[in-house]
């Protein structure tokens, strides 16, 4: 098992080194000058020229590539072009904001797609099995800078139940997870359904009924557990792409978190901020999925942890 | 178990929500938020508005731009050195201090630093030195004659002591404005308070414009300005629970060209582009009627505006005409790459641009690119016509800034390398001129010239719009768009909430 996790921990960090140098030279290709957006096209050449200095900007790439790794290893980011504040600030204003959206639209899509893909799957070609998957289509098909309006007419405009936008008040956050949970919900749904369908007709199954139990026992006790597990890597991938800043959601909704920052950011030619922004939303992705990972293993034991020998 | 899952999940609603202001706050809606409260840092448009309401500055500006005293009076000792006296009763700061003399220096001090790394500092580089006589005049010495120098002192002024201490206005701004910094809940809100009735004043981004307005008509936010596509500004003004104000503003929308073009560097195909563009009739289906034709950078209104300048009137067949005289015949046609952001309504009015083009036979490309790269390109010179609009122009200075051979970037803003050696003289001329008349007449002839050799088509002046519920009242809009009005904003009695006063139009 030690070796299973180190050998995990170790392609993540070679992950998370390939995506720091990328998005570096990457920003670095993209047309334009910091100095231009610090200190304004009509600079005088010495200031210029003393900033570039003092930011480290004149040092040949490999340089600054090099400088920019070992102030990462210490957790400095840089601070922001426009703003002037330190972006480990700025992260941390922002990420408890995506968090809270992202646990509470995981937590919405669990409750609407595990009712809905155990109805598709046990009542296979019936009428809850369409309604089921139409709704599923439905959600897929939506998007949600559409889904996002839409909910505020109904549950602001209409209803008035709920804030149009922002993150004032414990009601704030129903309307932009709710956006974010259908459209997961829609994509578990249909996952469950198909695995669980799968794992119905096993022989195991048919066991368990002949050794008494109900079929709900059945389904519940055996047949979920089961089915979950590639749905497991799923919700994994999808709660890396929440925490990774749900961009649309955050921008309809006016929501603080990390997607709303990178969008103001790469706005205005912030590029420390979308960087930084970049790479956190990396370092979320490399890290939910090496959880995944390490999970997938606990809680399969066809997969050996020991590796290949 | 189940009950404590639900519990555990009910209770992460309310986690991590930020408070809300009190009831009584009056909430402004902003597509932008403003990113920096230092003012020697802030070049953002949103930023400027907001230091403004937080700090005093040395000088203002009249309706024509003419610079009047704010925080003093000044009187120009010698061509280089100007004196300047604070009014009394001079301001406070937050701890009851009053503004001095020391104050304003140790803030243009600090602006001048490079350490600073002031966006402004190039603005000031003709400073030599600063003194102050008394506690209540200060003396700005200049290397070279300036007559615009006081235009240019419009800085917000900082507390002395806490620039010693390099204290980080950026995020905790201290001044003596009529507004103070109340609080920061989370990025996309800010909370001001009114010095003289301690009135909450919120500034809430919202970035999306159809949501800014929806939370308008919800009545979460209870003033839009500006910033939203006209579509909307007209949905809104047609709504009688909305009050609609619209005043002629300054925002100078153009055509640029590339003037190392073969093609729009002639003259003649410029002037074919100007005749061949129907301006009124964008102004009146793309912008609902919200603008006013522009012949020159500055408005009429402007001291230094000109009111009978004659501009390129819609002519489809002049235009044809002067393609024809520019080489333009039979089968050759100019083909045109016309460049532009992402931004809808711009995008819209470029298709509408290329249509009219189209009638006098030149085909235009769109590109349309991010705003970064877009912006690069102009500023390297990688286009051949493009559109853009100078928001916030005040001084006359700004003709050497775009306009003068040895501004071409990374020296200046003459993106589109035009040269005119007349045009380089006028500009010189003026500034060499002390008297405000004389400056009047030369940049008068000189924006004639700029008309003539069209470095831009000059489109229009986009008016400022406001639109606020019926529950506030006493805003006024201001020609740049500053925020002022918030000085007078206050809650409507239930009286004059009648739909009599829905519609307040000052145009």
């Amino acid at each position: 098992m030690p070796h299973f996790i180190l050998t995990r921990i170790i392609s993540a960090l070679v992950g998370l080194l390939g995506v720091v140098s990328l998005v570096f030279f990457l920003i670095h290709m993209i047309p334009g000058d910091p100095i231009d957006v610090m200190l304004g096209e009509s600079a005088l050449a010495a200031d210029r020229e003393a900033l570039r200095q003092g930011l480290g900007l004149h040092l040949p790439l490999y340089e600054q590539w090099w400088n920019y790794l070992t102030a990462l290893a210490k957790a400095d980011f840089g601070h922001s072009l426009f703003s002037g504040r330190p972006i480990v600030d700025l992260l941390l204003e922002r990420i408890p904001a995506t968090l809270h959206l992202s646990i509470i639209a995981l937590v919405i899509a669990i409750i609407i797609a595990l009712p809905l893909g155990l109805l598709a799957a046990t009542r296979q070609h019936s009428m809850y099995d369409y309604g089921s998957m139409g709704f599923a289509l439905f959600g897929m098909s939506i998007p949600n800078f559409w889904m996002g309006p839409l909910l505020i007419l109904v549950g602001a405009l209409w209803l008035g139940w709920f804030p149009v936008s922002g993150r004032e008040g414990w009601n704030a956050v129903i309307l932009p997870a709710l956006t974010l949970g259908t459209a997961m919900a829609a994509i578990l749904a249909r996952m469950i359904r198909s695995s669980l369908l799968e794992i119905l007709g096993e022989d195991f199954l048919r066991t368990a009924r002949a050794k008494g139990l109900s079929s709900l026992q059945a389904i519940f006790i055996h047949a979920l557990p089961n089915a979950l597990l590639p749905v497991l890597t799923l919700l994994g991938l999808q709660l890396g792409g929440l925490l990774g800043g749900a961009v649309i959601t955050e921008t309809v909704f006016a929501w603080p978190g990390l997607g709303l920052l990178m969008i103001e950011a790469i706005q205005q030619r912030d590029y420390p901020v979308v960087q930084a922004a970049v790479l956190c939303i990396s370092m979320t992705y490399i890290f939910v999925n090496l959880l995944t990972d390490l999970l997938y293993a606990w809680l399969d034991p066809r997969i050996d942890w020991q590796g290949p020998s | 178990m189940t009950i404590i899952w639900f519990f555990i999940f009910f209770i992460s609603f309310a986690w991590g929500c930020t408070e809300s202001a009190p009831e009584s706050t009056i909430r402004i809606g902003l597509a932008v938020a403003p990113t920096n409260l230092d003012p020697r840092l802030a070049t953002d448009a949103p930023s400027a508005r907001v230091n403004r309401l937080l700090y005093s500055r040395l000088v203002d500006f009249a309706e024509d731009a003419t610079p009047i005293p704010a925080l003093a009076t000044w009187e120009i000792l010698n061509s280089t050195h100007y004196r300047f006296h604070l009014i009394e009763p001079r301001p406070t700061f937050p701890d009851g201090t009053q503004l001095t003399a020391q104050d304003v220096q140790e803030t243009y001090r600090s602006l001048l630093d490079p350490k600073t790394a002031s966006p402004h500092r190039s603005l000031f580089h003709n400073i030599s030195r600063i003194s102050t006589a008394s506690e209540s005049t200060i003396d700005f010495f200049l290397l070279h004659p300036d007559p615009l120098f006081p235009s240019y002192l419009v800085i917000g002024i900082l507390p002395a002591n806490l620039i010693a201490m390099n204290h980080p206005f950026h995020v905790d701004p201290v001044g003596s404005g009529p507004f103070l910094f109340q609080q920061r809940p989370d990025a996309t809100r800010l909370i001001l308070k009114r010095r003289n009735d301690a009135q909450l004043i919120e500034f809430v981004k919202v970035l999306n414009p159809t949501v800014r307005t929806l939370k308008l008509l919800a009545g979460e936010i209870h003033l839009l300005q500006n910033d939203l596509p006209p579509e909307l500004v007209t949905y809104l003004s047609e709504n009688p629970s909305i009050s609609f104000q619209h005043k002629e503003g300054s925002k100078f929308s153009y055509i640029g060209f590339n003037h190392q073009d073969p093609v729009v560097g002639q003259n003649l195909v410029r002037k074919a582009i100007a005749h061949a563009i129907n301006r009124e009739q964008i102004i009146q289906f793309a912008l609902g009627g919200r603008a006013r034709l522009a012949q020159a950078l500055f408005p009429p209104n402007h001291w230094v505006g000109v009111s009978q300048l004659e501009g390129y009137s819609y002519d489809p067949p002049r235009a044809r005409k002067l393609l024809r005289q520019a080489g333009f015949t039979g089968e050759r046609s100019p083909t045109l790459i016309y460049k532009t952001s992402t931004d809808p309504f711009r995008l819209r009015l470029a298709t509408i641009v290329q249509e009219q083009l189209q009638q006098v036979g030149i085909h235009m490309t769109i590109h349309s690119h991010d705003w970064g790269t877009f912006y690069g390109d102009i500023k390297a010179g990688h286009f051949q016509m493009y559109s853009l609009a100078w928001v916030g122009l005040k001084t006359p200075d700004i003709f050497r800034h775009a306009f003068h051979s040895q501004s071409i970037p990374p020296l200046g803003v003459n993106r589109g390398r035009y040269t005119d050696t007349l045009t380089d003289d006028l500009i010189a001329e003026a500034e060499r001129t002390s008297g405000a008349n004389q400056q009047q007449r030369i940049y008068q002839s000189l924006q004639a010239r700029l008309l003539e050799t069209l470095p831009y088509v000059p489109l229009w002046y986009e008016d400022n719009v406001a639109l606020s519920t019926t529950a506030i009242q006493g805003y006024t809009l201001k020609p740049d768009g500053n925020f002022d009005g918030l000085l007078h904003i206050q809650w409507a009695t239930s009286s004059t909430i009648q739909p009599q006063i829905v519609r307040q139009t000052d145009s």
